[in-house]
């Protein structure tokens, strides 16, 4: 009962809000905004965020609302997103609602989360298509005490209240080489195959996992530089074909960028070497799935987008509380760690993709 | 009286459908469309890509299409942003110069659709995928894939500032909507784009000079790009190779959504400015539902295939009219 006059009064409110806006030259939009705002604190005391409109569900039963805006949905990447957006608002009981445009275009991205500042939401979790179209849209979100994270790509700098990355680069050299010296047994010679010489991300992980291993297993012997193969599965294939040729004691390939071990895993897997030399790398699950169920690619690694994204609500959710987002914070449920600088949080975990667990994910 | 009747009935079919819309949507998200913020966004919103749409209507008139539309923005939009955010220049004149360099070269852009078009006799959808990419890829090279931005405050106000209470996007589209239904409807002018659309061998032997007929009517498309690249480079206060690219399939359904011939030939403004409405409104309406994108384009698509059944079904009867009505 309740709710229903409390929907009539927001009706009668937002017609009132139209003959208003209507009324006022110039410059209304932000005018009857800040007119409204009083009015919606009194009409729902439960409402969480002095959003200006209380149009939408949010304002209407109090309940915290948060958009998550991909830069654009219907591709199987972004859907293991939505799969930890939904889990989010399973355990934390809050609202989340994932939608973004059908093609990666920022205009239409930007007139999503216009149309949903209207409706009313709490916080906006975004990848931005484009970081400069979206400042104005941003800025006019903050002025309505919505709080705005970014994740995937950053927004305009000192817009973002909260920066998610998907990935620590130190962690994830790390755990390619813990499957690497698992596989291998610990020593022996192996070489890498990388997406490219210049390629600055791909040159982190190397140097991160090559340090680490040089100290944690000694007995690993890298026998040559990382070797190109320009982001191409068939490249990869032709290097890792005559890296096995020129080094017979040949017992490892790492491969960085998502075709290269792919590549030198038909390689082992065209001369039956499978159990031999082992591959592992960075991949795309459903591209390895077959390798991984034959054995020429021991593991991939990835990060894990499910568990990214409902560490990255949660976290929105916590600084739209006002919360203050510490260092070695826990995410609850997954029990996982997130490391903070300034306004940066790294989801650090990868996922590790083997024989076993591979068909679980589609992506 | 009968060829009146006939002759808007598309018309009166589009405007029950956005009536329909607005009453679901309405009722469904319990009177929240019709507040003051949802449709002040709304008028900001659809201007940009309804003024794409009649740029890509006047071409599919003559039996044409321009593919090059949403890079001839494109490029517009970036060159108007250098001269915008060039720091040599004072706040007035970078101002004048930037919409003036905008939608100039969009004109231009037209000009050279037109003239490869009327004066060498090549079909337009291969000409205008041409220039399509050769806009892109200067657009490219200017901005080597980023975004321009930057722009004086000022400019701001083109997309987002108000006059007199009414947006200066939905002013603009307002004003070339009607100037649009003019020049084609009321002009002897617009009576030769129809006439060549409808039979473009015929219209040059009643004496008529095609050629200048298409070359203006490209033209005009570009000049639509130019100021719906006004609106979009003020609106997102920065621009980039891709902004638009999802609109350029979009403004093809509006128009034959608005019951124009693909063929050319017939057309209404009053129907594409409809169709333009429904499409923004679907879309508005789904977002204010919290209902996933991808249905909002189902949900054009069907009512896309809706409309053209019903019209088809309706003129079954009197299908050879088609071409002629706007001959009388």
């Amino acid at each position: 009962m309740k709710k229903r006059l409390l929907a009539v009064l927001m009706v009668v409110l937002a017609v009132a809000l139209v003959f208003t806006g209507c009324g006022t030259p110039a410059a209304n939009s932000s005018e009857s905004a800040e007119a409204s705002a009083p009015a919606a604190e009194e009409s729902s005391e439960a409402s969480t965020a002095d959003s200006p409109e209380p149009a939408g569900d949010a304002a209407e039963d109090g309940e915290f609302t948060a958009l998550v805006l991909p830069k654009m949905i219907g591709i199987p990447i972004f859907d293991a997103f939505e799969a930890g957006a939904v889990k989010a608002m399973e355990d934390y009981g809050i609202n989340v609602i994932y939608t973004g445009p059908t093609t990666a275009d920022a205009v239409e991205q930007v007139k999503i989360l216009e149309d949903y500042l209207n409706k009313g939401i709490d916080c906006v979790v975004v990848a931005p298509n484009d970081p400069a179209a979206f400042t104005p849209v941003l800025k006019k979100a903050k002025e309505q005490g919505v709080t705005v994270v970014d994740w995937d790509s950053y927004a305009e700098e000192g817009i973002a209240d909260l920066s998610c990355r998907q990935l620590n680069d130190e962690e994830f050299g790390k755990a390619i080489w813990d499957g690497l010296a698992e596989a291998m047994g610990e020593e022996g010679e192996y070489a890498i195959i990388t997406g490219g010489l210049s390629a600055e991300n791909l040159n982190t992980w190397i140097a991160a996992g090559t340090t680490y291993a040089e100290e944690k297993y000694p007995n690993l012997k890298l026998v040559t530089d990382p070797v190109p193969c320009d982001e191409k599965q068939q490249q990869a294939y032709t290097k890792a074909q005559e890296l096995i040729q020129a080094y017979p004691d040949l017992k490892g390939i790492v491969g960085i960028s998502t075709p290269a071990p792919i590549g030198a895993a038909q390689a082992v897997q065209e001369k039956g070497l499978q159990d031999k030399i082992a591959v592992v790398g960075t991949v795309c699950p459903n591209d390895a799935k077959p390798f991984l169920e034959d054995g020429s690619l021991d593991s991939g690694y990835l990060y894990d987008p499910t568990g990214f994204m409902n560490a990255t609500v949660y976290l929105a959710w916590q600084k739209a509380l006002g919360k203050e987002i510490t260092d070695q914070m826990e995410i609850p449920n997954t029990g996982e760690k997130v490391t903070v600088e300034g306004s940066d949080v790294t989801y650090a975990p990868p996922l590790k993709f083997t024989k076993d667990n591979v068909n679980d994910y589609n992506f | 009286m009968k060829k009146i009747k006939a002759k808007s009935s598309e018309v009166y079919v589009l405007l029950g459908v956005l009536a329909a819309i607005i009453i679901l949507f309405g009722v469904a998200s319990g009177g929240a469309l019709f507040s003051g913020n949802i449709l002040q966004t709304f008028a900001f919103q659809f201007p940009e890509f309804g003024l794409l749409a009649l740029g890509m209507m006047v071409a599919i008139l003559t039996g044409g299409i321009n593919m090059s539309l949403v890079s001839t923005a494109a490029l517009a939009g970036i060159l108007g942003a250098m001269v915008l955010s060039n720091p040599a220049l004072d706040e007035t004149t970078a101002i004048t110069l930037g919409i003036v360099v905008c939608v100039g070269s969009a004109c231009l852009m037209g000009a050279l659709n037109g003239a490869i078009i009327a004066c060498l006799n090549v079909p337009p959808m291969l000409v205008t995928i041409g220039t399509m990419t050769l806009f892109e890829g200067i657009s490219l090279n200017l901005t080597e894939g980023g975004a321009i931005s930057g722009f004086p405050e000022t400019f701001f106000q083109v997309g987002s500032g108000s006059i007199l209470g009414i947006p200066i996007p939905l002013l603009l589209f307002i004003i070339m909507a009607v100037i649009l239904f003019l020049l084609l409807e009321k002009t002897p002018w617009g009576e030769k784009v129809y006439m060549l659309g409808s039979n473009p061998k015929v219209t040059r032997y009643s004496g008529i000079n095609n050629t200048a007929v298409l070359f203006r009517v490209y033209v005009l498309s570009g000049l639509m790009c130019g100021l719906a690249a006004l609106i979009m480079i003020s609106r997102y206060n920065s621009t980039k190779v891709d902004y638009g690219a999802s609109y350029l399939l979009q403004t093809v359904s509006a128009v034959v959504l608005g019951g124009t011939s693909i063929s050319g030939g017939y057309g209404k403004v009053a129907g594409t400015v409809i169709a333009i409405l429904v499409i923004q409104m679907i879309t508005t309406g789904f977002n204010l539902l919290g209902i996933n994108k991808l249905f909002t384009d189902i949900c054009v698509g069907a009512v896309l295939i809706a409309v053209l059944a019903a019209n088809s079904l309706k003129e079954s009867g009197k299908l050879n009219f088609s071409k002629k009505r706007n001959l009388a």
